[in-house]
């Protein structure tokens, strides 16, 4: 009340004195430069152009902004001018009416943002439909609209659409004469050739959520949605809650630390990929847990979150190896060895395949490449140089840059169209299987870079205690390198898990069933002819809110862990 | 750990020679070796058996025979599929490299534009993330959440399908006031300039006035200095410039290398003639009234063209561009037949289609004496300008000159703009915010004003921050382009696959898509590391 009480007070010019030096306030918000002033007029006419355009298209709110604006100018400005603000002039002098230039800013903005709320308002509630099955749900009414009128509006070739289909009541036909929009939907039944036309009693211009509504269960959960297996997905959620609860406790605090309990729920939680693998892949041939097929089975949502974990825990080890093998220094094999075989590599390529090569070349390229022998010895400077004879050094950064230097898109057809032709002809992995792995690896190159980041960070004198200590190289990473490093790399980690859940988006395009595949699958359903912005919004919702979750939560953990603190 | 130790006894022991760090490492490298080179020879043994699966046509040479020589020999046959846009002139009847080609060109269009637009997108949010207006920067905020937290491809879709094709059809595009700019389903139609030939004389003139106003502002510095009295150093090197540029205008103008070509019966001696000719064609007193005759109905549009002057031309050919100009100029109506090549055009002149063949000068003398009687027949040189506007028009179903941005194109870079434009926001603001907080109060404190305090003092400093994360932004950008294929933009990795789908050759075509994206990685960050060197240099 106070606080209110405070505000309106603020209104009202009060006794004490105003301070105002005009020519001073003019000189440093309008005659500052000669630009200012030009921007200022030619600002002011546009927003006061775009606020009388808003003034005539949506009145009321309009008005209610404008006099919501004009009042906290006027409240902040008395307060200014008496020295004397509350707390809320002081935020809006602050954050909002800090010129004269911010105060139009403000204006605009606010209406702008008023004009945007107020269309996806009414695209998404006033004019949306609800309606899960548009076809038979509407009465039948009083024909007014000829066929063609509709079939122009339509823009499609209705006549090369299959007997008994219809089109989605979504184009409305407007009058040129100004009578209401009305809504029809076009059906060709099977006995007869002509087009029927129906009139909906319910007419909507936004969006059809029915749509969204009725594919729901479909974009989450594919076919596990059947009721005979549907219950692994829920085992699965099941086994995770279970796991959950308990680390809420167990983590949290120095009670369970070093106990039993929590070196139990630790491998339970190590061990639950396996589980959920195993509940969502199958483990027997018959039975309750059958084997299913994933190229058939995997889809949606669920598809979605085996991709990113999987890729996630399987590229963790091999990440690790792959940046403990970068930043390995162990002894390479010495320049005495590498020179003298990549010369006689050299001489024995020239003079066996050479001569033979120049001959049957065709052009100037084979010709180029017909002295292959000579480029041998160069490499072998290079590896010397650059990774003095360390060949897990040389090999770890060749994957790593190769990979990070190809783009996920074509790691995906490569895994779907090579796979096959890389392994013995009786292997077939299926398509799923081939993007689980793909994606792995892939995602292992990223996650050594984060780690190697995490290893660089940590400060030689850490090394060097442990050797002093005594520890093996092996305890030495174990017990004091690889905590300490993993510790600080837990955002980059939570960070790429979100780039792997979005990049999960990607596999619809080599014929995965995602979420993104079923979304676009509903354009062409036959209720829903064309539809695909509302599944989209659906799927832009799931992505956000995902990641927003883990970004928020990684935020979490790196306070808790006090990264960068220690 | 070193090769012998001394133990607490003092006597000095030697290792086993198998126990030594060196030596184990070396063998450990060996194994390694081994390894690696057994999984690779199992993997070349599988491919070599998979591939014999697949028959002899992998390695098919040109004469016929077969040999792993040829793997590559394919990609010089037909490509046989169509691009929906090139920037090189390609028909189905060139080659797979050609096509490759027309799609690497496509791709490095996205990038390079892509990587402009993102950067100064990037830094305007950046900075607007940390304004002073509240709602600016929460503005900014939910821009780079919302863009960051959801898959660029969605993001794609939803622009191609639900914003672009959801734009009005042609015939209703969205113009905006003022500027030909067209906005509709098929992309966006702008105005743009067209070079004549003529243009190159008028660039070198053009060159020659920078030449010469930088001098010119050099020798008035010399000038200030040795006197003491001011001069103004850039009035005069302007006007000396816009001089030579006029100059340059004109007497660039006087080329001859456009004409038209047209029939002796028409009596046509110079341009201006024409307007006489459609003024007893019309039978009105001034060109203007012409407009008025469908207006008033005294004539329909349809009999308003059938005596308008026809003109044939060459598709895409600069000198339309110039001659319809000046016809617009001087308000004689006409048409255009455009022709796909010069033959066709003759034969077409040849037929009557048409009254007036316009082409460069040098081709028309050419055409002039293929016709039967070619003495009947008349070259008009035309006035040339160097560079002219051309204007998108609808015709048809499609519009006609201009430049254009395809819907697909349209899509994709304003789909790699958002979002990498939100991921540079957010190096931007990290990096200004890097730069202490006592630069800039001390950039205010010597009154320099936010713009300047901006661009002089925190920018610069902030930039060193910012390049290096920046260059792998722009590395991501160039890969993310591969999503093209989503929208179907003919991208490079878009027509590698059409091309493997279509040659079932996967391996090698493969290998040339890594070679093209490692190169592209490879090209973008030794030039980004270039100038982050030369950057650092400055540091304290």
């Amino acid at each position: 009340m106070d606080v209110i009480l405070s505000n309106i007070r603020a209104l009202v010019p009060g006794r004490k004195q105003f301070h105002l030096d005009l020519r001073r306030f003019v000189a440093e918000q309008i005659t500052r430069s000669w630009i200012l002033m030009v921007w200022l007029i030619a600002f002011t006419a546009f927003v006061g152009w775009y606020t009388i355009g808003q003034l005539s298209a949506a009145p009321g709110s309009t008005t209610t902004v404008l006099i919501i604006w004009a009042l906290t100018v006027y409240m902040t400005v008395i307060s200014e001018l008496q020295k004397d603000h509350t707390p809320l002039t002081f935020w809006l002098k602050e954050n909002m009416y800090n010129s004269i230039n911010n105060v139009l800013v403000t204006l605009f903005l606010t209406l702008l943002i008023l004009a945007g709320v107020r269309a996806f308002y009414s695209y998404a509630w006033v004019n949306a439909s609800f309606e899960t099955d548009p076809i038979t749900s509407n009465e039948e009414r009083p024909n007014e609209i000829t066929v063609d009128d509709a079939l122009a509006a339509y823009r499609v070739d209705f006549s090369n659409f299959p007997e008994g289909s219809s089109l989605p009541p979504r184009v409305i036909l407007e009058n040129a004469a100004g009578t209401p929009i009305r809504q029809v939907t076009l059906t060709k039944s099977a006995d007869d050739p002509n087009i029927v036309i129906e009139e909906l009693e319910d007419i909507h211009t936004g969006a059809s959520w029915g749509s969204v509504i009725e594919n729901l269960p479909n974009i989450l959960l594919f076919r596990f949605r059947d009721p005979v297996i549907q219950w692994r997905i829920w085992a699965s959620i099941g086994v995770l809650v279970v796991l959950a609860l308990p680390s809420f406790v167990v983590y949290r605090g120095e009670r369970y630390r070093g106990t039993t309990t929590r070196r139990l729920l630790t491998w339970a939680w190590v061990a639950s990929p396996l589980i959920i693998f195993g509940l969502l892949y199958g483990l027997t041939a018959e039975g309750p847990l059958q084997v299913v097929d994933p190229d058939q089975i995997w889809g949606g949502f669920v598809l979605t979150v085996i991709i990113s974990v999987f890729a996630i825990v399987v590229s963790f080890p091999i990440g690790m190896l792959l940046a403990l093998g970068r930043r390995s220094n162990i002894q390479g094999i010495p320049w005495w060895v590498t020179y003298p075989v990549a010369i006689a590599i050299t001489i024995w390529g020239l003079l066996t395949t050479t001569p033979a090569n120049l001959e049957a070349s065709r052009n100037t390229a084979e010709t180029i490449l017909a002295y292959w022998p000579l480029a041998v010895p160069v490499l072998a400077f290079f590896f010397q140089r650059s990774f003095k004879g360390n060949v897990v050094a040389a090999f770890s950064t060749g994957y790593i840059e190769v990979v990070r230097g190809t783009p996920f898109i074509v790691v995906l057809f490569m895994s779907i169209i090579l796979f096959p032709i890389f392994l013995p002809s009786g292997w077939d992995i299926s398509g799923v299987i081939r993007v689980l792995l793909a994606s792995a690896l892939f995602s292992a190159a990223y996650l050594a870079e984060n780690i190697r980041g995490g290893l660089q960070a940590l400060p030689n004198g850490q090394y060097e205690a442990a050797d002093s200590l005594g520890l093996s190289a092996f305890n030495k990473y174990r017990l004091i390198i690889l905590p300490q490093a993993l510790r600080a790399v837990i955002p980059a980690i939570v960070g790429q898990f979100i780039g792997l859940y979005k990049d999960t988006s990607l596999v619809y395009l080599v014929g995965l069933f995602d979420m993104l595949a079923l979304a676009n699958g509903i354009s062409s359903q036959n209720n829903w002819l064309g539809i695909r912005t509302e599944p989209y919004i659906l799927l832009m919702v799931i992505y956000f809110l995902g990641s927003s979750l883990m970004a928020w939560y990684s935020r979490r953990l790196e306070r808790q862990l006090g990264v960068g603190e220690r | 750990m070193a090769q012998g130790s001394i133990d607490p006894s003092g006597r000095r022991f030697k290792l086993p020679s198998l126990l030594d760090v060196r030596v184990l490492g070396v063998l450990a490298q060996l194994a390694f070796v081994v390894g690696f080179i057994l999984v690779t020879v199992w993997f070349i043994n599988n491919i070599l058996s998979n591939l014999d699966a697949l028959g002899e046509s992998q390695f098919i040479c040109i004469d016929g025979s077969s040999k792993p020589r040829c793997s590559f020999d394919f990609l010089s046959s037909d490509a046989q599929f169509e691009l929906a846009e090139t920037p090189i002139e390609y028909d189905p009847a060139d080659s797979y490299w050609r096509a490759l080609g027309a799609a690497a060109l496509n791709t490095l269009k996205v990038i390079v534009s892509g990587i402009i637009l993102a950067t100064i997108l990037g830094t305007f949010v950046g900075i607007a993330r940390l304004s002073k207006n509240w709602l600016v920067a929460n503005i900014a905020k939910w821009y780079v959440d919302i863009l960051r937290n959801t898959p660029l491809v969605l993001q794609l879709i939803i622009i191609y399908f639900s914003v672009l094709l959801a734009l009005p059809q042609i015939e209703e595009a969205i113009k905006i006031p003022g500027i030909p700019i067209f906005i509709s389903q098929r992309g966006v139609n702008f105005i743009n300039a067209t070079f004549l030939p003529s243009a190159g004389v008028w660039l070198a003139f053009l060159v020659l006035g920078l030449i010469q106003a930088q001098v010119l502002w050099w020798i008035l510095g010399r000038v200030e200095e040795q006197t003491g009295r001011s001069q103004n150093r850039f009035l005069w090197p302007i006007i000396s410039f816009l001089a030579i540029a006029i100059l340059g205008w004109v007497f660039s103008s006087n080329d001859t290398n456009q004409s038209i070509l047209l029939g002796r019966q028409l009596q046509v001696e110079e341009i201006s003639d024409f307007e006489t000719l459609m003024l007893q064609r019309y039978d009105v007193n001034t060109l203007g009234e012409i407009d008025m005759l469908v207006a008033n109905e005294v004539m329909t549009q349809d009999a308003v063209d059938e005596l308008a002057l026809s003109l044939c031309v060459l598709r895409d050919a600069p000198s339309e561009v110039n001659f319809t100009a000046q016809l617009r100029q001087r308000g004689i109506p006409y048409t255009v037949r455009r022709l796909s090549s010069q033959s066709r055009a003759t034969s077409s002149f040849a037929d009557g289609d048409c009254e007036v063949y316009v082409a460069p000068t040098a081709v028309l003398a050419g055409e002039r004496d293929i016709l039967e009687n070619p003495n009947s027949f008349l070259l008009l040189p035309v006035q040339e300008a160097p560079v002219r506007w051309s204007i998108p028009r609808i015709e048809g179903f499609n519009f006609v000159g201009g430049g254009k941005m395809t819907t697909e194109f349209t899509a994709v870079l304003i789909g790699l703009v958002l979002n990498t434009g939100a991921t540079i926001a957010e190096i931007v603001r990290a990096g200004i915010q890097s730069v202490s907080k006592g630069q800039s109060e001390a950039a205010r404190a010597l009154g320099l004003s936010e713009g300047q305090r901006l661009r002089l003092v925190v920018l610069p400093q902030a930039l060193r921050v910012i390049i290096p994360p920046q260059t792998s932004q722009y590395l991501n950008l160039a890969k993310n382009s591969t999503l093209a294929l989503a929208v179907a933009y003919p991208d490079f990795w878009n027509i590698a696959n059409t091309t493997i789908n279509q040659s079932g050759r996967s391996i090698q075509i493969m290998l040339i898509v890594l070679a093209f994206y490692l190169s592209i990685s490879l090209i973008v960050s030794l030039m980004l590391n270039a100038y982050n060197r030369r950057i650092q240099l400055v540091e304290r």
